[in-house]
């Protein structure tokens, strides 16, 4: 009987676990180990921070889905992963006693998603800082109670000043400050109080619209449209003002210190802001057989897993080398041991990385979304099933070859809402198989606005919850 | 489209409630199609 554990349960581990059990779990042991027992259905947080989705509605309990699967769930949080062949364990902490756990594995699947580093840039985040984030519930719920008191203010016929965007030079995650931003406008506009917002985007983008994967680009009538000019009309139409190439240092109470790609440094005050802080690996220790620090033989700097990556090439190497992209997402010293969703290490970033003249750099981290984070977990666990089974990994797929869709809302009615539906292929430009400039299916990606984004979105919510409770006919739904 | 603010035009299609019904349509298809072949990798 093959132990096999995973950490997190998350788009990725949960995936992982989905498949994982649905498979062996009647006759291995499939054990999930979280720190929180429930599941978090994340792109919604967007909705719960503006107040119009109640916290509860986007997340439900792991352990009745996994009694169903046959995967047994340890409520605690990792800590440290012991992979030294022959005693191969992870060591946690339970949540609420604090007791430590202890799970031997044969098979490894790394899937905590990100440390949320609001550290790395001073002053920023809900917690020791003065901005708000929508990275986890309950931040979300802290930053609608700060945008419902703003909204208070604003009634009494105050003026004030909104910054939404990025909190950090390398941060990623673009996408759904993007959809907070368009639905704090809509909401502001809905409740006649537009005109008492002067609302700001910034962001460490090259461009608007870059989302962290150097722009979409779509072939329409012959003509390319990129995902700037589209972001562009989408920000004028909503009188939102936007400054990119900038990167967070330092924020102060009603205050964000940044400097630009020109190497100026400036001040912008604001009332309320939501930044996405740095994303990093979460903070496992890696203990070698004599109890040695080994984490740097596993993780990058940054705390993300290696995997079957080529990784230190410089970006414009990189950018030509789609086959650099990792295609199983398993370690090359431990070949038991994965890593899914955000915790993998990307080789490089996507977008270009800038350094200004006084050695700044500003450079959006790779995105790893939700949809990018299921595949990964699903293509983990179909090669843990094939070892288990005695035959070799045989399941694969670079984001150079990923299809990623994104509906980014723009506000959640079903009457007069509306949302960008984004579709590329592939998530990370292949300019060996597609030659042209952006490496990119012109054809397949797509860029498109309107009321049937708004209805998407809705029905997203409802069927990526149904497979996450591995409900009948889940295996239907694409990751 | 273009570098400017949306036309009335677009606006009214975007917010047109048939038209739309046919987008969510088309867009269903389209995507679903497309990610449901990552499946078989
Ligand atoms: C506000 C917001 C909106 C978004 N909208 C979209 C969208 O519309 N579409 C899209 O595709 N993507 C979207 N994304 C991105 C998407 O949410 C992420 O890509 C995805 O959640 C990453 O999945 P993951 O499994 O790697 O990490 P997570 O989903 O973060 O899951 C990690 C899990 O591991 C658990 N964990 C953490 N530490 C430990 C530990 N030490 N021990 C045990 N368990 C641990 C966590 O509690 C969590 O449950 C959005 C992100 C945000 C923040």
């Amino acid at each position: 009987m093959a132990k096999i554990v995973v950490i997190g349960a998350g788009f990725a581990g949960q995936t992982a676990a989905i498949y994982l059990g649905t498979r062996l779990g009647k006759k291995h042991e499939v054990t999930v180990i979280s720190n929180r027992d429930v599941f978090g259905y994340v792109p919604s947080w967007v909705w719960v921070g503006v107040g119009h989705m109640k916290p509860e509605d986007t997340v439900f309990k792991l352990k009745p889905v996994y009694d169903r699967i046959n995967v047994r769930f340890v409520h605690a949080a990792a800590k440290e992963i012991h992979p030294e062949p022959g005693d191969q364990y992870v060591l946690g902490e339970e949540i609420g006693t604090g007791n430590p756990v202890r799970l031997d594995y044969d098979y490894l699947v790394i899937a905590p998603g990100p440390l949320l580093n609001f550290a790395g840039t001073p002053g920023l985040g809900p917690d020791n800082g003065f901005t708000h984030s929508i990275c986890s519930l309950p931040h979300a719920v802290k930053t609608r109670d700060a945008y419902l008191a703003l909204v208070e203010r604003m009634k009494k016929g105050e003026k004030v000043k909104i910054v939404i965007g990025t909190g950090h030079p390398l941060a990623t995650c673009q996408g759904a400050a993007f959809e907070y931003i368009s639905n704090v406008h809509k909401d502001l506009l809905k409740r006649g109080l537009r005109d008492k917002a002067d609302i700001l985007w910034l962001s460490n983008e090259p461009a608007l619209g870059d989302f962290g994967v150097n722009g979409v680009q779509v072939k329409r009538n012959g003509i390319v449209m990129k995902s700037e000019e589209f972001i562009k009309s989408v920000f004028l139409d909503a009188g939102i003002r936007w400054q990119v190439q900038t990167g967070v240092k330092k924020v102060e109470d009603g205050k964000i210190y940044w400097e630009n790609y020109e190497g100026q440094e400036g001040v912008t005050e604001f009332d309320f802001a939501m930044l996405i802080p740095q994303f990093k690996g979460q903070p496992f220790k890696y203990i070698g057989k004599d109890g040695e620090d080994i984490s740097s033989r596993i993780v990058n700097p940054a705390g993300f897993v290696m995997v079957d990556g080529k990784y230190g090439l410089p970006y414009a190497e990189l950018s030509q080398t789609p086959e650099a992209w990792p295609a199983r997402y398993q370690n090359p010293t431990y070949p038991n041991m994965f890593a899914a969703g955000i915790a993998f290490a990307p080789p490089g970033p996507i977008s270009r990385p800038f350094t200004n003249p006084n050695n700044f750099m500003i450079a959006p981290a790779p995105p790893r979304t939700g949809m990018v984070s299921g595949m990964i977990g699903r293509v983990v666990a179909l090669n843990i099933v094939d070892m288990v089974n005695g035959r070799e990994p045989s399941h694969s797929e670079r984001m150079t070859e990923m299809v990623a869709a994104c509906i980014a809302s723009m506000g959640d009615s079903l009457w007069d809402g509306s949302a960008v539906a984004i579709v590329m292929r592939p998530v990370v430009p292949d300019r060996k198989k597609y030659q042209n400039e952006y490496g990119r299916d012109l054809f397949i990606s797509h860029l498109e606005m309107g009321l049937a984004g708004a209805w998407m979105k809705f029905m997203l919510h409802h069927t990526f919850i149904w497979k996450f409770k591995a409900l009948p006919g889940w295996q239907l739904i694409p990751e | 489209m273009t570098e400017q603010q949306f036309s009335r035009a677009e606006k009214f299609w975007m917010n047109f409630k048939l038209y739309q019904l046919w987008r969510f349509i088309v867009l269903n298809i389209k995507i679903y199609t497309i990610a449901v072949q990552s499946k078989w990798k």
